[in-house]
C-alpha cells in the first residue's frame, strides 16, 4: 500500500456514520415502497446509495474524489426526494455538517486516486 | 480514446479472469443467483396476483354498490348474529331505487344458484346460474360473442332464454353453433340466444365463461327468488362523475326510507363495493412483499460477501502480477477497473442467471395454473439494478485495494 494521510477522528466518525447509513439505505433499494415509485426510481435509489460507499471509501482515505462525487451524490439525492416530494430536513442538516467536516480537511486530503 | 482502450483492455482482463477460474466464478454467481431469484420471484408473483385481482375486480366493476345482507369484511371481530337476521334485498326495492336514485346510471336485481345443464346426451353439473332484471347489462360489464342480450320484453315477459359462456357452448356444442339451440336447466328447457365473450380465469371465481345468465322473471317460475341461499342482491352503477361515496351516502338514505327504519335503528342492509376487496388484497400482498424482500435481502447479502471475499482472494492472487502491470505503467483506476468490472460481471451474470431461472418458472406456471405470471419490465430493471449495486458495493473496496499497492511490494508477494 501507498503511504496514506493521517485520518482525523472527525473524519473517521463521519465516514462510519455513512456506512451505517449506507447499510440501512441498501435493503430500501428494493423495497416495495420504492418499487411503487416508479421502474426506474429503485436503479437511480441503488446508484446513489452505490456511489455514496464509493464516496465514504474515498473519504476515509483521504482522497480529495471522495469530497467531490459527495457533493455530486448529495445534490442528486436531495433533487431526487424533491420530485418524490420527501425532503428530508434532518437529513439535509446531517449531509451539510458532513460536507462542511469534509470541506474542513480538504487542503490535507490527496489529489490523486 | 486512451482512456476508454484501457477500460476496454481491463473489461477483457476482468473477463479472463472468469473464464480461467471457472467453478471459482460459478460458485461466487451462485450466490447472486439465489438472492436475485428469491426476491425477483416474490415480486412477479405478488405483481401477477395484484394484476390478476385488479383486472377481476374491474370485472366485477369497481363503480358498481352492492347491495346485500352480509358485508364484505373479514375478520376475527365481524359481528355475524347482527347481520343473520336482516332481511334479503327484494325485486320490488329495484323499481324503487331506479326511480328514486339520483346517483345511479342503472340498477339490477340479481340471484344466483347452481344447476345442472344439458344439451342432448351432454351434461354438466354445478353450473353457476345467474338469474337478472333487464338493466343486468348496464351494471356488469360483459361482452357478448355471439347472438344477442335480453331484449325488454323478454326479460318482463320472463321467455325461457339464456345466454351462456364460452366454456359451456364450447363443451355443450362442440361443432355446432348453439345459437337457437334448447338447453335443459333443471328439466326446463330453454333457447341459447346468445354466448358471452371468452374471459379467461378470475382470481375472484365466477367467470361468465362457466355461467348461465337467465331473466329473473323467468327464474321466478322456477325457483323462490326470495331464498336466501340464492344471495339475492341489488347492483347500482355510478353515473359518471358521481363517486362511490356519494351513491353509499344517498343509497344508504333510500334504502332506510324504503324499508321504513327508525332514525336511531342501525342499518339492515349491507352497501359493499369491490374496493373493499382490493383493499384486503393488497394488505395481504404488503405483507407477502416484504416477507420476500427480507428473505431475499438476506440472501443477497451473503451472495455479496460470498463476491467481496472471492475478489479479496483475487486481488491477493494476483498481486504479482498488479505488481508488473503498474511497474510497466499501469494507471491506478485501470487496475481499480480491472478487478471492479470483475466484481460487476460477476454479479451481473448471477443476476441475469437469476432472473432467466424466474422467467422460466413464469412461462411453466403460467401454462399449468391457468393464471397469467409475468416477468414485468419493472421487475427486471430492479434484477439489474440490484445485482450491479452488490457487484460495486462488495467488489470497491478490494479493487481500490488492488489500485493503491505500490508496485515493488507487490512483484515481490509470493
Amino acid at each position: 500500500m501507498q503511504a496514506s494521510i493521517k485520518r482525523p477522528a472527525l473524519i473517521k466518525i463521519i465516514c462510519i456514520m455513512g456506512f451505517i447509513w449506507i447499510v440501512f439505505s441498501f435493503p430500501s433499494v428494493f423495497s416495495p415502497a420504492i418499487k411503487k415509485m416508479g421502474d426506474w426510481y429503485p436503479a437511480l435509489f441503488g446508484l446513489i446509495v452505490a456511489a455514496s460507499f464509493i464516496s465514504y471509501i474515498g473519504v476515509w482515505h483521504m482522497k480529495r474524489w471522495g469530497v467531490h462525487l459527495f457533493i455530486i451524490i448529495f445534490f442528486l439525492k436531495e433533487t431526487l426526494l424533491v420530485l418524490v416530494n420527501d425532503v428530508n430536513y434532518i437529513g439535509i442538516a446531517l449531509s451539510f455538517f458532513f460536507l462542511f467536516t469534509m470541506l474542513r480537511f480538504y487542503k490535507r486530503m490527496d489529489l490523486n486516486l | 480514446m486512451i482512456i476508454l482502450g484501457l477500460l476496454g483492455e481491463s473489461i477483457s482482463f476482468a473477463i479472463n479472469s472468469l473464464v480461467v477460474n471457472k467453478l471459482r466464478t460459478f460458485l461466487s454467481l451462485l450466490g447472486i443467483t439465489i438472492g436475485i431469484f428469491a426476491i425477483i420471484i416474490v415480486f412477479t408473483v405478488v405483481d401477477s396476483l395484484e394484476q390478476n385481482l385488479r383486472k377481476s375486480v374491474q370485472s366485477l366493476g369497481d363503480d358498481v354498490v352492492f347491495i346485500q345482507k352480509w358485508p364484505w369484511t373479514f375478520g376475527p371481530n365481524y359481528p355475524w348474529w347482527k347481520y343473520m337476521n336482516r332481511p334479503v334485498p327484494e325485486y320490488p326495492e329495484l323499481n324503487q331505487i331506479l326511480s328514486k336514485c339520483d346517483g345511479a346510471q342503472s340498477a339490477a336485481f340479481m340471484i344466483s344458484t347452481r344447476i345442472t345443464v344439458k344439451y342432448k346426451s351432454s351434461s354438466i353439473e354445478n353450473v353457476t346460474i345467474n338469474c337478472a332484471s333487464h338493466q343486468y347489462d348496464q351494471v356488469k360489464n360483459f361482452e357478448i360473442a355471439e347472438g344477442r342480450y335480453f331484449t325488454e320484453i323478454e326479460s318482463s315477459s320472463g321467455r325461457p332464454v339464456a345466454v351462456i359462456g364460452d366454456v359451456l357452448a364450447k363443451a355443450l356444442f362442440p361443432n355446432q353453433n348453439p345459437i337457437g339451440e334448447m338447453v335443459k336447466l333443471n328439466g326446463a328447457k330453454v333457447t341459447v340466444i346468445g354466448v358471452f365473450k371468452k374471459e379467461g380465469e378470475s382470481i375472484l371465481g365466477g367467470s361468465v365463461d362457466t355461467e348461465v345468465l337467465v331473466p329473473v322473471n323467468y327464474a321466478k317460475s322456477l325457483i323462490d327468488i326470495r331464498d336466501e341461499d340464492l344471495d339475492p342482491q341489488i347492483l347500482v352503477r355510478a353515473k359518471p362523475g358521481i363517486s362511490n361515496d356519494d351513491l353509499i351516502d344517498e343509497l344508504t338514505g333510500l334504502m332506510r326510507s324504503i324499508r321504513k327504519l327508525h332514525p336511531l335503528t342501525e342499518d339492515n342492509f349491507a352497501l359493499n363495493q369491490t374496493s373493499l376487496i382490493s383493499t384486503q388484497f393488497d394488505s395481504l400482498f404488503g405483507v407477502v412483499g416484504i416477507v420476500g424482500w427480507v428473505i431475499g435481502g438476506f440472501s443477497i447479502l451473503v451472495g455479496g460477501f460470498g463476491i467481496a471475499n472471492i475478489m479479496f482472494v483475487s486481488v491477493k492472487e494476483r498481486t504479482n502480477i498488479i505488481g508488473i502491470q503498474k511497474s510497466l505503467g499501469a494507471k491506478n483506476y485501470f487496475i481499480l477497473s480491472q478487478f471492479l468490472f470483475e466484481a460487476v460481471f460477476l454479479s451481473l451474470l448471477g443476476g441475469m442467471v437469476g432472473l432467466l431461472i424466474v422467467y422460466l418458472l413464469t412461462l411453466v406456471a403460467g401454462d399449468s395454473i391457468g393464471m397469467e405470471i409475468t416477468l414485468s419490465r419493472s421487475n427486471v430493471i430492479l434484477g439489474f439494478t440490484i445485482s450491479i449495486l452488490i457487484g460495486v458495493v462488495s467488489g470497491f473496496v478490494p479493487a481500490y485495494g488492488a489500485s493503491q499497492l505500490d508496485p515493488v511490494e507487490a512483484i515481490r508477494s509470493n
